[in-house]
């Protein structure tokens, strides 16, 4: 009995954890959990993102760690879907401003390849866009918004350096 | 500290499960930890006992595996699409999400869109010429398709947040409680659970002709069909084949249907005879009392059909770019084995018989398409199959009431239905004892493109005797399907003529017409209108 009672609140505590800013022990355990996936973090964590494109697709969860968590550079992933007219528009919209800029990246997340990560970061619409520093969701937004809205998502993003 | 290292125990433990193919609920691997936690190196895998297991991902099944698991059981859903003969396959959600209902009606809507271009002339949109309005298939494909995947992610979504365990893999009956399932990986489940749904639906006939496998299509490929049909063959005069040919035609393509004995066989006959009338008239060419021979296919890959005409035993042949088999589906009881549970099927069409959906076997319970004469329908599976879950999972004894479920046949002018036949109606109760009152209409919108009216008719059975009960509705006319769903309603209270004749109607609209309707088939007085208003 006793230890239903602490799973149901270690459960509800789990909840407010996800809620709150701290998404980065969430994200960090979640991702780094993943058996194939841990050992690599370990491994890659002193590696370094320059060698990495400005746009680029995740493939794998290892892929995610290495390109986004990992990331010396603030990224803005995007979770897309081929099906989905709005995700369409604002792919290109996403790389087109993004392109032109030093200091952030694009990550492209097809949600029918990467089931996981969708699961993971509670991916219940597309398009979907969170913006990752330092392996923090500093902001999000879902749906197609307009360019001011993207614009200020990266201006967010590229602010404050350091953690 | 300590909650991290628990959330971490979890999230291994969901990943570990996530590779093996299936969304686990959490509690439960943090409860059973010896049966669950083999690594995923093994082959294959025994999983703990389950509440329910529902077979098939569709309306019937998943609304049983959602209601169930919201009542607190621990459900497992499976799903499997085998290609169809032309390669077809699509995602979770059953045929009505991804080749039934769903898609039909998209491409029924666009086909009404195109009558309405014409249309919208006479009411003063100046448009280019006539011959340079055209369809482009690829495009209305393309829409077509992403919305079923929308709604296939939407559904796997559904299943992750609700708990709902998921094997996307062929499932068969290995014994009274027990189903294994091969997922795409190879690996191979056997699960154990106290109660089964078979909820796996059906899949198109292929009739038994040289070059049907072959060189055919059924209504399985047509929505993702990737180049325009261009002329086609529609055989089968059932609802699928008449909406097939219906659309096909008004997106502009030759469309021909071989009927083998009387369309829509199982209706009204006199509202399946205006229904055909109105595609005759719209330009579908139609072969009755014909049955196909053989399909060939052409050097220039056209396909030459031959068939023979029942009445005269003449033969004919003709060619087509696409040949449309609709003649029928049968329901996928022997790929699931469920002989090894020993439940019982119909031998001829492999449906199952269940007594308020139970079996002969008494944990064995089936939904959908599957039953043996029940309606055919997506919100008769759904309906069922919550109902099923509430009685299986909590105190409710609701039994499906199958009975007065209105249905609609979306051909270019459709046909909405509630209650009985005539010809049902007669037998029943004898021609003495009902009343059949009906009316031709014209609705307000085609008189100013000067659109044909005569095939828009409606028609009400009811007891003779008072408070003449009323047995069937009748409908054909556009948006069918809306004007008839209230109806609905009102039949399940118990309607009568004098609460019909009673009810006032909106003005100007088509459904109005159930309100003013008075004349009798009996009385030969002349149903066609006069004028609109008086």
């Amino acid at each position: 009995m006793n230890k239903m009672a602490n799973s149901r609140s270690m459960t509800h505590a789990v909840r407010s954890l996800c809620r709150t800013v701290v998404i980065q022990t969430v994200t960090r355990t979640v991702i780094s959990a993943a058996s194939t996936c841990y050992r690599y973090y370990m491994h890659n964590n002193f590696s370094s993102t320059s060698q990495v494109r400005k746009s680029f697709v995740i493939n794998s969860n290892e892929d995610f760690v290495n390109k986004v968590m990992n990331s010396d550079v603030p990224v803005i992933v995007n979770f897309h879907a081929e099906w989905c007219d709005p995700c369409k528009i604002l792919s290109p919209k996403l790389k087109e401003l993004v392109d032109p800029m030093n200091d952030v990246h694009l990550a492209i997340i097809d949600v029918e390849n990467n089931a996981e990560l969708v699961h993971a970061f509670d991916v219940k619409a597309v398009p979907a866009v969170l913006a990752v520093r330092s392996g923090l969701v500093v902001d999000k937004f879902i749906g197609l918004v307009d360019a001011d809205m993207i614009e200020n998502l990266i201006k967010k993003l590229t602010m404050k350096q350091g953690g | 500290m300590a909650v991290a290292k628990w959330l971490c125990r979890v999230v291994i433990a969901r990943t570990h499960s996530l590779e093996l193919n299936s969304y686990s609920s959490s509690k439960r691997i943090y409860l059973n930890n010896g049966v669950n936690s083999r690594p995923a190196r093994y082959s294959s895998s025994c999983h703990g006992q389950y509440d329910l297991i529902v077979i098939g991902g569709g309306s019937g099944g998943l609304a049983c595996a959602k209601e169930a698991v919201q009542l607190g059981a621990k459900v497992a859903v499976l799903d499997y699409v085998t290609p169809s003969p032309r390669g077809s396959v699509w995602g979770l959600g059953g045929t009505c999400v991804n080749v039934g209902c769903i898609p039909k009606k998209l491409m029924h809507q666009a086909s009404l869109l195109g009558e309405a271009i014409i249309d919208s002339k006479a009411y003063g949109w100046v448009l280019p010429e006539a011959n340079a309005i055209k369809h482009d298939w690829q495009v209305l494909r393309e829409a077509v398709q992403n919305h079923i995947k929308s709604v296939n992610w939407v559904t796997r979504v559904q299943l992750r947040d609700k708990k709902i365990d998921y094997y996307n893999g062929h499932g068969q009956f290995v014994d009274l409680h027990t189903v294994k399932v091969v997922v795409k990986t190879g690996k191979e489940h056997t699960l154990t659970a106290s109660h089964f749904v078979i909820a796996v639906g059906g899949r198109p006939r292929y009739p038994d002709i040289p070059g049907a496998l072959e060189y055919g299509i059924t209504s399985d490929d047509i929505f993702s069909l990737e180049n325009s049909p261009g002329r086609t063959l529609v055989i089968g005069a059932g609802y699928i084949g008449l909406e097939c040919a219906g659309f096909l035609n008004g997106l502009g393509y030759d469309a021909t249907v071989m009927v083998r004995s009387v369309p829509l066989r199982g209706f009204d006959q006199q509202m399946a005879g205006i229904i055909t009338d109105e595609m005759m008239s719209k330009g579908v060419n139609f072969l009755m009392k014909c049955i196909p021979l053989s399909v060939e296919k052409k050097n220039d890959g056209k396909l030459l059909v031959s068939w023979t005409n029942i009445t005269d035993q003449s033969t004919h042949s003709d060619v087509f770019d696409t040949v449309l088999f609709a003649v029928g589906r049968r329901a996928l009881t022997k790929e699931l084995c469920v002989e090894s549970a020993g439940v019982k099927t119909v031998p001829e069409s492999g449906k199952i018989f269940a007594e308020n959906e139970q079996t002969n076997v008494k944990h064995i319970y089936a939904v959908g398409d599957v039953l043996h004469e029940k309606p055919e329908l997506t919100p008769v599976a759904i309906q069922a199959g919550k109902l099923l879950a509430q009685r299986l999972f909590s105190n409710s004894n609701e039994q499906m009431d199958y009975e007065t479920v209105a249905t609609t046949v979306f051909t270019p002018l459709e046909y909405g239905t509630v209650g009985i036949s005539e010809e049902v109606a007669i037998k029943r109760y004898g021609e003495d004892n009902i009343e059949v009152f009906h009316a031709f209409y014209k609705p307000t919108e085609f008189s100013v493109p000067q659109r044909n009216v005569k095939n828009c008719y409606t028609k009400v059975i009811s007891k003779r005797k008072d408070p003449q009960k009323v047995l069937g509705m009748h409908f054909v006319g556009p948006q069918a399907g809306e004007v008839i769903q209230g109806f609905a309603a009102a039949m399940k209270c118990g309607l009568t003529m004098k609460q019909l004749q009673s009810t006032v109607g909106i003005h100007p609209t088509v459904a109005e017409e159930f309100t003013r309707i008075y004349i009798t088939k009996r009385s030969g007085v002349d149903p066609n209108p006069q004028s609109c208003c008086s």
